[in-house]
């Protein structure tokens, strides 16, 4: 990070930055690029399919509106997902009054994606086991703190580095760190109950 | 082989990644951490797999929407509208401010008619008395010719009394 910093203050990194604003301009090629990617990290963080829609194109607008005040230091991908993340936290404190709707719909969610995690190999056995698991650390994800859920669904399913998440964030490498330490602890814990 | 096994905090940072030779050996010797290792790892994957899935099926029901596109250029929009609206705007201007003996006329009428109508109204007030006192009205009229609107007033008083 502090490398690239010393390249935006030594002025080399402007070619990138345009570049970077002309991606963020074409809101066509934007769309098709990161479209699934900010949905999916919408849509686990929220678990209501129409507000994470929502939130996927309030996300790519306000990239849109602000490209100019884009600096270039960090990918277009993890802009994105800083501005998804505060999108997603407004959204969450806004609809805390509905959460237990989504929370009723989990169960019925979580048993159709096991079923669909199926393979022909597998045991009737190994299948409600995988099964229960699942909707143990599906669960478990759900009732993490705001913070450490972001920060394990950023780490696990979107796979980004440690200092990507942190910029994502606007947090420390160290404090995602202890969140991602304290998100496997719930999952673990979720599991060995499951088993 | 090593007895130190390896601790949850380890564990969790194998699977984060942050993975040193001390822990690779160790997994390598002890079966037991590996397969707490393993668990752990499963557990994250077949979220991973779930979510992955559950959201290429959302993503599939809807529509490639471009609404964020589409609303992305405001300024444009309006630009077209006040484009469409503003010869409307002047074409409506240039009638009124070329054809002003249009309007004004009509307003004195409605200004005269309205005048004449409260007239009208104010003499229907003072003249109108029911028709069982307009006898009444007779001799007060007839009084108050001879006097003044004070005399008038008594007399109504004595006409009164006197039926």
């Amino acid at each position: 990070m502090e490398a690239v910093e010393q390249l935006i203050y030594a002025g080399e990194l402007s070619p990138l930055r345009d570049r970077m604003i002309a991606e963020l301009a074409d809101v066509n090629t934007l769309c098709a690029t990161y479209r699934s990617r900010i949905y999916r990290y919408a849509l686990l963080s929220l678990r209501d399919p129409d507000l994470a829609e929502s939130v996927t194109q309030d996300c790519f607008l306000r990239a849109y509106k602000a490209r100019e005040e884009f600096r270039g230091d960090c990918s277009v991908a993890t802009w994105l997902t800083r501005i998804a993340t505060n999108l997603i936290r407004d959204s969450t404190r806004s609809r805390k009054f509905q959460f237990w709707k989504t929370a009723n719909s989990t169960a019925a969610e979580v048993g159709a994606m096991a079923d669909r995690l199926r393979s022909p190999g597998l045991s009737p056995e190994t299948f409600l086991m995988i099964r229960e698991e699942l909707h143990g650390v599906w669960d478990a994800v759900e009732k993490l703190p705001g913070k450490q859920r972001s920060v394990f669904l950023l780490r696990f399913v979107e796979e980004m580095e440690l200092p990507e998440i942190a910029t994502a964030m606007g947090l420390h490498v160290g404090t995602v760190k202890s969140h991602l330490h304290r998100a496997l602890a719930a999952v673990r814990k979720a599991m060995e109950k499951a088993r | 082989m090593n007895t130190n096994h390896l601790s949850p905090w380890e564990q969790e940072e194998y699977v984060l990644g942050q993975r040193t030779p001390e822990m690779l050996r160790h997994l390598t010797e002890c079966a037991g951490c590996r397969a707490a290792v393993a668990r752990l790892e499963h557990g994250v994957a077949i979220f991973r797999s779930a979510a992955v899935e559950w959201s290429s099926e959302c993503l599939a029901t809807r529509p490639q929407q471009l609404n964020a596109a589409r609303r992305g250029s405001p300024v444009l929009a309006l630009r077209w509208a006040v484009a469409a609206v503003l010869p409307v705007l002047l074409l409506i201007f240039a009638l009124v401010s070329f054809h002003p003996s249009s309007t004004r006329p009509v307003q004195r009428a409605s200004d005269i008619s309205d005048d004449a109508l409260l007239e009208q109204v104010d003499q229907q007030l003072s003249v109108a008395v029911p028709a069982s006192m307009e006898s009444l009205t007779n001799l007060v009229t007839t009084e108050s010719r001879n006097g003044s609107v004070a005399t008038s007033a008594r007399g109504s008083k004595h006409i009164v009394q006197t039926n």
